[in-house]
C-alpha cells in the first residue's frame, strides 16, 4: 500500500533529469542577476536618492520648472519695466537717476551746513531791560 | 529519514542573502512536487517544465516579499498556481466551478487514503477525471500535505470552498476506486 503522495512523485521520477537541467539554469542566471556588493556610502546614496528624490521625481520636476518659469518672468520684467512706475526704463536710466539723487543730496546736505538765521544762537548775552532802555536814549 | 523537509530546515534566510547554494537546495527541494502539481493541472510535460522555471525565476525576484520563511513552500505553490491560472486563461479554461456547500462533517487526515500497487494506475486516471478545482486541492493536499488554510491561500480561495472541494473530491476519488474495485474490466 502506498500513500497518493509516494504514488504521484514516483509517476514523475523520470522527470527529474531535465528539472535538473532547468534548476541549473535557473541558478546560473540567479547568479548573473545579483549584481556585486555596493559600498556602504553608495548603498546609502542609492536609497536616499531612491527615497528622496527618485519616488517623487515628478513633483521635484514641476517644482523645478515653476522655479524656473518664475525667475524667467521676473527677469524679463526687471529689464524692460519699472517695477515701481510700470513704465520702460532706458539703458541710460539707472545711471541718470543715480545722480540725480546725488545732486538732490547734496543740495540737502548743503543746506544743513547753513542753517537759517533765526536757530543762530546769539553773539551777546542777554541783558536787563532797563539796561536796554538807557542803551536805547543814549 | 522523512520525504519532506521541515520547513525550518530550508535555507530560505541564507537564500534572501543571495547565497546560490541555498537557491539550489530549495530548488532541489521543491522541484519535482511543483512539476507533479503542475503537470496534473496543465497536462503538457513542455509547458510544465516551463511553468516550473518560470516559477523559480518569480521566486528569486519576489523572494522579499515573503514575510515568514516558513510559509516558503506554500508561497512557491502559490506563486506556481497564479502561473498555470495564467497559462488557462491564455487558453480560456477556467479553474473555478460551482461549488457545492461545505460538508458539516469534514475528514481531515492527510493519510486516509492508501492505494494499492495494482490500483496506482487507476488511482493516476482517476485524478485525472476530477474538475480542475477539486484536482488542484486534492494534489495540494496529497503533494506536500498542506493544511486547509494553506491551499486557501495557495488557490485565493475560501476557505469553506477548499473543504467543500477537498471534500467531494476525495468522495469521487472513492466512489472511482470502489466502482473500479467491483467491475475490474
Amino acid at each position: 500500500m502506498k500513500t497518493p503522495r509516494e504514488i504521484l512523485l514516483a509517476q514523475h521520477r523520470a522527470a527529474e533529469a531535465r528539472l535538473d537541467v532547468i534548476r541549473q539554469t535557473t541558478l546560473a542566471a540567479v547568479t548573473r542577476m545579483q549584481p556585486p556588493e555596493p559600498a556602504v556610502h553608495a548603498t546609502l546614496f542609492q536609497t536616499l536618492w531612491q527615497e528622496l528624490f527618485f519616488s517623487t521625481r515628478r513633483t521635484w520636476t514641476g517644482l523645478a520648472m515653476v522655479w524656473a518659469l518664475i525667475f524667467l518672468v521676473n527677469f524679463s520684467q526687471r529689464d524692460n519695466v519699472n517695477s515701481v512706475t510700470g513704465k520702460p526704463v532706458h539703458s541710460g536710466g539707472p545711471v541718470m537717476s543715480l545722480q540725480a539723487q546725488q545732486r538732490w543730496m547734496n543740495e540737502l546736505f548743503a543746506d544743513r551746513a547753513l542753517p537759517p538765521e533765526v536757530d543762530r544762537p546769539r553773539n551777546s548775552a542777554p541783558k536787563p531791560r532797563t539796561q536796554a532802555a538807557q542803551t536805547a536814549a543814549v | 529519514m522523512p520525504e519532506v523537509a521541515a520547513p525550518e530546515q530550508l535555507p530560505v534566510s541564507q537564500a534572501r542573502a543571495g547565497e546560490p547554494a541555498a537557491w539550489d537546495a530549495l530548488f532541489r527541494r521543491y522541484q519535482l512536487p511543483l512539476y507533479v502539481y503542475v503537470f496534473e493541472l496543465v497536462r503538457h510535460e513542455q509547458t510544465s517544465l516551463d511553468l516550473v522555471q518560470e516559477t523559480f525565476i518569480a521566486a528569486v525576484k519576489h523572494l522579499g516579499s515573503l514575510r515568514e520563511d516558513r510559509k516558503f513552500g506554500s508561497w512557491l505553490f502559490g506563486i506556481a498556481h497564479q502561473k498555470c491560472l495564467q497559462h488557462f486563461r491564455k487558453r480560456t479554461e477556467v479553474l473555478c466551478d460551482e461549488v457545492p456547500e461545505p460538508p458539516d462533517e469534514f475528514e481531515d487526515a492527510p493519510d486516509d487514503l492508501l492505494i494499492r500497487r495494482e490500483q496506482e494506475q487507476e488511482f493516476m486516471a482517476l485524478i485525472n477525471q476530477l474538475p480542475l478545482p477539486q484536482r488542484s486541492v486534492l494534489l495540494l493536499r496529497f503533494i506536500e500535505d498542506f493544511s486547509l488554510d494553506e491551499i486557501s491561500r495557495i488557490t485565493e480561495t475560501q476557505l469553506g470552498t477548499v473543504k467543500s472541494r477537498l471534500h467531494f473530491a476525495k468522495r469521487s476519488l472513492r466512489k472511482l476506486l470502489e466502482a473500479k474495485n467491483e467491475n475490474p474490466a
